[in-house]
């Protein structure tokens, strides 16, 4: 599946309907070609099933970026870092773009029911 | 249907090509590999194009050769290189390509463990090999030209008949039966079994120019019958023996246009080639089950005889037509189909009759041609020639190439295509095109001599392949260079398989500063590059591409570092196939979170992947390390020896780093965030400013988990480390001690190249107690790695590789953002070392770096170390001028002939042209013994301003800068010594060349300082030989001859040795070789064994310092194999022989030591110096005097700033025995520890008393140079300090302290004591009853005076100790007696 990237919404203002995975998974997917633009690799595809290492490269240090952007957007709705402190170092090795869709998503839906 | 089989595995010897990576790139890129016949293939006089034709001679003289290329490494193979001469130079080309197929096919581990499973059948015809034409020589012609002469010239009589042929006979080189079996033809299939250890059927086959193919055939047959499972199958043609050349002169087969033209209309004939080729067979079941690599399937093979037809020279279609159509059948291809085929490679010999023959072989098997369906036809004759019964061979590894690669290869010179081709399918191509049929199927065909026809059929492996794919080749690396982007663009808007076959050789350098590098080439990668070249802006590495549009290395200016990682919490090495590939030393017991041995793991990883990016001509402009990876970088740059690292870390307890209670954590923030966060707590610290988006903290445990749960909660990704160390904080401060204590030892050697401090973020200072603190606060300080990248940046360095595990690159590259830096790592946890150093290689090379990728290639892409040139050659025999001398001829009788014998006529003038050389040569060059050596008197000048190059031939250290040359003491070398005694011996014997020297005597150095003008004599001293001495220093008997003698000995070879626990470098900078940069020639230590050593040197420009390495070499073995008495110095050499002129500077030779005899005072040796492959120069009993030393004089001797050669004791007095009974010794001892001044008062002294003086000296000194080493001094050396009376008084600017000094000595004792106040040490006897009493008054005697008498009752307290001497020296004690500490200051 490839997900075309859709124009940013504006932070701040999710609402219930907009809480889908595949919403979700292009609001990532536009962060991550930002972030992957750097390295060229603008027209990579992005789904759920991506994984950020072995077929992003990224390194843990860009991460940090993408921690970056989520807050940015999601302000404290979203908690990358919490999300990945439970996870080892090959957990963290082996994500995948569906995994921070998933948790986006739950967050999101949790803070939207208040 | 016949059982399919797989070709696993390929290699080839050919004209231009000496493996099969070359010959495809030849075969792609249209090479013509075609010369004139090189010199001593054959005599140059047999081509005479003009004159009527005749056997003995040619009209032709152009084919394909390989003369360059025939070198094989046969001690490899355990073969010894003197036998190489007698062998048939086929079979060991035939041993090389089959041992370079099977490693094409994964190596030997690859064959099946049951060898009576291995087969190898090749094709090879029996021709008059060169090895054979040249026992033809020895056997027949040698009888031949005497039985000649004597019927012609009776008068010669017996003796001078014997005398010609002996003559003749010796420039064939000695006789050796036992190589005589290398003679034996069928030895060319037999030899690579017996090698290779393959015990199933070996043979090989002559089917004349079809013996390759009906080689593949049997072997196809064994592996359908099962009988083997692996079969080496192929042909071997080297023989281009004028008989050879004669017959198919006389058969007008030799193209008269020498050019090779197949189906051209032009075409006129043939031109030899010669050549190997071996293909690795397994039945394709089995290749698939194994996951083998498939260049293609042979599906069916035929062959068939012409039977009765008109002639047996004339090509008949009937024999052809059977042979091809038998192989389709087996194939279970319709030939006729659309589609069936798409590329014939063709016999193609370019001779009319063969050419038309074979495309009406063409039509009448596949068919007219049609509009859609073309294939293509080609012969790589076209290329290399006819190689006889290899052309079989040639001609399916292009196709199974071709067809494995999707390409089809191009054709030369069918410029104006034959008409018959329109009558066939086929069509000739002159470029590389693109193979896209469904099914890429290729027929071969190869015909021979009376009629035997022989077809391959050959197609693509199944795509679809079951179990995993195993990747036996490298990986493949794409390399373009262009002058810009634009250019590199257009050469890659084409098709991949164009792209990739435009590759640049890995090993050959590019010009173009626009370069473009992609590991494993996959059409994906290559698509990107495409887009990456477009956009125009460097791309540096993710997806294994890099493109520099302007380079930031080489030309670009950019310097280039090497970056140690620290700990990481992941340790997982995978560097085993690399560190085998270069021989190096690795075992990985690393567990993380256990500091001290992961520590060890971390440095051993970083040494290793810095000995591998050297080996591969990679050298940092600077290195720096994260963490503790700076250690290794210390030593990497050269500050601390490896070996000093090596021991800490191997005693450091891991315990002791382990502080209780801390933790690290990882922070997702820069280092000024942090520092904010943390202003209101002083228990957690910044340890490290990593990178923008990244610092580390280290505090008490439960403090730095609450720190990463507030900057967590807060967004900012943060983990807490497995380590407990408090590294770099002041945590660490308590548990420093082991550290501390490790780091003061270790010697502060000046950098080889900057080592940058991360504590500092700059370059380390030079001064040696500055690095010591830095060191110390490198532990207790952050690590402010940004701030180092950023002014490393800043200082130009531009590319960075990380020489470990983890992310250290991916820090460097937050910190760096942007395209104008490299960084790239030689360790991945994705792949073995060997493919990530690939990767390092290829990213520096696209910067515009040239490391050598060498190392790097398959065995058989490799620059052989040493390997044999074959001999080729089968020319006349020409006697050599000594020779003809040797056998003057008598012409008077023969000269009555002359009128009527054309025959006595020619002998005449040979005979007469003999006469004359041995005229000219008896009146120009040696008129007659006696007189040819003028007595010589002259006068050698040696000083410093003559001999500039004696400054780093100097035996003692002094300090840098130090004003009196003198103490250093320079000596003229030995050899410099041999060089003169030669030049000298020349000069009495005009015209005559020094060509050995006998019976070298060195009996005394020669030093520089003061200058001497050493008396020179040169004597006659019987035949060709003189005596020439440098009176009083040293003498030789020079042995003259007009030229170096021909015949140079064979190379030895060794076995039984090992790799050198120390390069050549650190020889030098660890100061176990005293010599300075002109004499430091040794440019590797390759390897040792219980009686041999050996090493690469590369010619020095000093004279006599390529001869000194050689004792260099001898020197490195003896202190490696022997604990003590390891102080050589050469005193005598029986013989040196030299077979050419003196290497000139810069060229490299291997140096082949053998020892001979060791016994306590002599070391001797025998060696070989070897150049190119041949013996240069030979040396026998080089014999070298042992001289007294123990690692502490060693010690001494390297460091003698930084050592003592004697001991503290208790008390704070100094003790040394006199360890160098012997006087020669002494002497060496004592221009180590004594300075001019004090030089002068030990000569004073009488001889009985100079040993005991000079041991007070020395216990002394040491005792002032402890003691400022204790309070804070760096290096003093000995010569810097000068006793007078009392006190010490500093040399040439060197402040003493105001000491008060004490000495006393007895027997082979000497002792001293220093101290700020008054002092006194003695020794007495300790079998002297009242040894303790006198002693005692002595001592007091000694600090206070001989009237001292305590005034106030305060008696100043002696002790005394009772020693002995060492084992080793005579048994003796003695009572020493000193005063103690008023000042309490060394309190014991």
């Amino acid at each position: 599946m490839s997900v075309e990237t859709t124009a940013p919404v504006t932070e701040g203002q999710v609402t219930q309907d907009q809480i889908t995975g595949e919403a979700v998974l292009a609001e990532i997917s536009g962060m991550l070609r930002v972030l992957l633009d750097e390295y060229g690799l603008d027209d990579v595809e992005i789904t759920m099933a991506t994984k950020f290492h072995e077929d992003l490269e990224l390194e843990s240090i860009d991460l940090v970026s993408l921690s970056a952007d989520l807050k940015e957007r999601y302000g404290n709705q979203v908690n990358f870092a919490e999300f990945i402190a439970g996870f080892d170092l090959e957990e963290i090795i082996a994500m995948t773009v569906g995994q921070l869709v998933d948790h986006v998503v739950v967050s999101l839906r949790e803070a939207a029911r208040g | 249907m016949s059982t399919p089989v797989a070709i696993v595995g390929m290699s080839v010897l050919l004209p231009g090509a000496p493996d099969l990576d070359t010959y495809w790139g030849n075969i792609t890129s249209g090479v013509d590999a075609i010369t004139e016949v090189p010199a001593g293939r054959w005599d140059a006089d047999y081509y005479e194009p003009d004159l009527a034709r005749r056997a003995d001679r040619v009209y032709c003289r152009r084919g394909g050769f390989v003369d360059p290329l025939a070198e094989v490494d046969v001690v490899s193979f355990g073969i010894m290189p003197n036998s190489v001469a007698g062998t048939e130079p086929d079979q060991l080309i035939a041993l090389h390509v089959a041992a370079a197929a099977i490693a094409d096919a994964g190596g030997d581990a690859r064959l099946p463990v049951d060898r009576e499973r291995v087969g190898v059948v090749l094709g090879r015809g029996g021709y008059l090999t060169p090895a054979l034409a040249r026992l033809d020589q020895r056997v027949r012609t040698a009888r031949q030209l005497v039985r000649t002469l004597g019927q012609l010239m009776p008068e010669l009589g017996d003796e001078k008949l014997e005398q010609v042929r002996q003559a003749f006979s010796d420039q064939l080189g000695p006789d050796s039966p036992e190589s005589a079996i290398g003679l034996v033809p069928n030895l060319a299939a037999s030899r690579v079994a017996n090698r290779l250890d393959l015990r199933g059927p070996a043979y090989t086959v002559d089917a004349a120019c079809a013996s390759s193919l009906v080689a593949v055939d049997h072997a196809v047959r064994e592996l359908a019958d099962g009988r083997c499972d692996v079969v080496l199958a192929g042909g071997v043609h080297h023989c281009h023996d004028i008989t050879l050349w004669s017959v198919f002169t006389q058969l007008g087969a030799l193209s008269p246009s020498q050019r090779i033209r197949p189906f051209d209309k032009g075409a006129d004939g043939v031109l030899i080639g010669e050549g190997t080729g071996v293909v690795v067979l397994k039945r394709l079941a089995d290749a698939e089950r194994d996951g083998d690599r498939v260049y293609a399937v042979i599906t069916g093979t035929g062959v068939a005889s012409d039977g009765r037809t008109a002639s047996l020279v004339n090509p008949d279609t009937g024999g052809q037509v059977r042979a091809i159509r038998q192989a389709w059948l087996a194939a279970g291809t319709d030939p006729t189909a659309s589609g069936s085929i798409g590329l014939l490679e063709a016999h193609g010999t370019a001779t009319p009759a063969g050419d038309a023959a074979e495309l009406a072989t063409l039509a009448e098997v596949f068919g007219p041609a049609s509009a859609t369906d073309r294939p293509v036809i080609g012969s790589v004759k076209s290329m290399i020639g006819h190689t006889m019964p290899a052309a079989g061979v040639a001609a399916l590894v292009k196709a199974a190439l071709a067809v494995h690669h999707g390409v089809l290869p191009p054709t030369l010179h069918c410029e104006d295509p034959h008409p018959a081709l329109a009558t066939t399918r086929f069509r000739p191509i002159a470029e590389v095109r693109p193979w896209v049929d469904e099914v890429r199927r290729a027929g071969v065909n190869a015909f021979g001599f009376g009629g035997i026809n022989a077809h391959v059929v050959l197609e693509q492996a199944p795509t679809s392949r079951p179990g995993p794919a195993v990747v036996l080749e490298p990986e493949r690396v794409l390399r373009l260079s262009a002058a810009s982007p634009g250019h590199l663009a257009a050469l890659l808007d084409t098709d991949d398989a164009t792209v990739l076959a435009a590759s640049l050789d890995e090993r050959e350098a590019a010009t173009g500063p626009t370069r473009l590098g992609i590991v494993d080439p996959t059409p994906k990668r290559l698509a990107l590059a495409r887009k990456a070249v477009a956009k125009g802006a460097g791309w540096r590495g993710r997806n294994d591409v890099w493109f520099a549009p302007k380079p930031l290395l080489g030309t670009g200016g950019g310097k280039l570092a090497f970056i140690f990682p620290g700990l990481e919490a992941d340790f997982a090495p995978s560097v085993d196939a690399l560190a085998r590939r270069f021989g190096l030393d690795w075992r990985s017991e690393a567990l993380v979170g256990d500091v001290g041995r992961h520590g060890t793991g971390v440095f051993q990883l970083g040494r290793l992947l810095d000995t591998v990016l050297r080996e591969l001509g990679v050298r940092p402009d600077g290195v720096a390390g994260h963490s503790v990876g700076e250690w290794t970088a210390m030593a990497a740059g050269g500050i601390h020896s490896a070996h000093q690292v090596d021991a800490f870390l191997s005693a450091f307890d891991p315990d002791a780093l382990r502080v209780p209670g801390l933790a690290f954590a990882v922070l997702g923030a820069p280092a000024d965030q942090v520092l904010a966060a943390l202003a209101n707590q002083d228990d957690v610290v910044l340890s490290h400013d990593n990178a923008p988006s990244q610092s580390m903290v280290c505090g008490p445990a439960e403090a730095v988990e609450a720190l990463v749960l507030r900057f967590r909660a807060d967004g900012v990704i943060s983990q807490v480390l497995p380590f407990q160390s408090g590294f770099h904080t002041p945590m660490l401060e308590p548990y420093l001690a082991p550290i501390q204590r490790a780091a003061e030892t270790y010697d502060i050697n000046p950098a080889r190249v900057p080592v940058w401090s991360a504590t500092t973020a700059s370059e380390f200072p030079t001064d040696p107690d500055e690095v010591r603190a830095l060191f110390v606060r490198h532990l207790l300080e952050p690590v402010r790695f940004r701030p180092m990248v950023e002014a490393m940046h800043a200082a130009g360095f531009r590319a960075f590789v990380q020489l470990g595990v983890g992310q250290t690159g991916s820090l460097i590259t937050d910190t760096v953002q942007g395209n104008d830096t490299l960084v790239v790592s030689a360790h991945s946890p994705h792949r073995d070392g060997i493919d990530q150093v690939r990767r390092v290689v290829t990213a520096l090379w696209v910067d515009g770096a040239e490391p050598d990728v060498r190392p790097l290639l398959p065995e058989s892409a490799k620059r052989r170390r040493a390997p044999v040139r074959l001999d080729l050659g089968g020319a006349l025999i020409t006697l050599d001028s000594r020779t003809r001398l040797r056998v003057p001829g008598q012409a008077s009788a023969l000269d009555s002939l002359v009128d009527g014998s054309p025959l006595a006529a020619e002998l005449s003038l040979l005979l007469k042209d003999t006469a004359d050389v041995a005229a000219e040569l008896l009146t120009k060059r040696r008129p007659a013994p006696a007189p040819s050596v003028r007595k010589l008197d002259a006068v050698l000048p040696v000083s410093v301003d003559t001999m500039p190059y004696l400054l780093d031939h100097c035996f003692f250290q002094q300090r840098p800068g130090w004003p009196d040359h003198v103490d250093s003491w320079p000596v003229v070398p030995a050899t410099t010594v041999i060089g003169h005694l030669m030049a000298f011996a020349e000069q009495a014997a005009p015209g005559q060349r020094a060509v050995a020297v006998h019976d070298v005597r060195l009996s005394q150095w020669i030093t520089a300082i003061p200058s001497v003008d050493v008396p020179v004599s040169v004597v006659p001293a019987g035949d060709d030989r003189v005596l020439a001495s440098l009176d009083g220093y040293s003498r030789a008997v020079v042995e003259l001859a007009p030229e170096f003698p021909a015949q140079a000995p064979a190379p030895w070879t060794f076995t039984d040795e090992r790799k050198p626990d120390l390069t050549a470098r650190e020889l030098y900078d660890e100061r176990w070789m005293f010599h300075g940069p002109r004499f430091q020639g040794v440019e590797e230590l390759t390897a040792i064994g219980p009686k041999h050593v050996r090493a690469r040197l590369v010619t020095p420009a000093a004279p006599g310092a390529l001869l000194d390495n050689v004792g260099q070499v001898l020197g490195y073995w003896i202190m490696a194999s022997l604990p003590d008495r390891t102080t050589v110095f050469p005193v005598a050499i029986h013989r040196i022989r030299f077979h050419g002129d003196h290497p000139a500077a810069g060229e490299e030779l291997e140096c082949l030591v053998r020892i001979t005899s060791v016994t306590d005072n002599a070391l001797t040796a025998d060696m070989q110096l070897v150049r190119r492959g041949r013996v240069w120069a030979e040396f026998d009993g080089w014999s070298d005097r042992r001289f007294d030393s123990d690692p502490n004089i060693r010690a001494n001797d390297r460091a003698p700033g930084r050592n003592t050669l004697s001991t503290v004791e208790d008390g704070g007095w100094t003790r040394v025995h006199e360890r160098w009974p012997d006087l020669a010794t002494r002497e060496l001892i004592m221009r180590n520890q004594l300075g001019s001044a004090e030089r002068e008062q030990y000569d004073q002294q009488s001889p009985r008393a100079k040993r005991q003086w000079l041991l007070g000296r020395i216990a002394a000194k040491d005792a002032v140079r402890r003691w400022m080493w204790e309070h804070g001094e760096g290096e003093v050396f000995p010569a810097e300090l000068l006793l007078r009376d009392n006190e010490v008084v500093g040399v040439h600017g060197r402040e003493a302290p105001p000491l008060t000094v004490s000495v006393a000595h007895h027997g082979e004792l000497g002792v001293g004591i220093a101290r700020r106040g008054r002092c006194g040490i003695a020794v007495e006897p300790a079998d002297d009853p009242d040894a303790v009493a006198k002693a005692s008054s002595a001592a007091l005697e000694k600090a206070f005076g001989a009237r001292f008498a305590p005034s106030d009752g305060a008696v100043p307290e002696v002790r005394c100790a009772r020693i002995g001497n060492p084992p080793g020296l005579p048994s003796r004690e003695y009572i020493v007696a000193w005063t103690a500490d008023d000042e309490q200051e060394m309190g014991t």
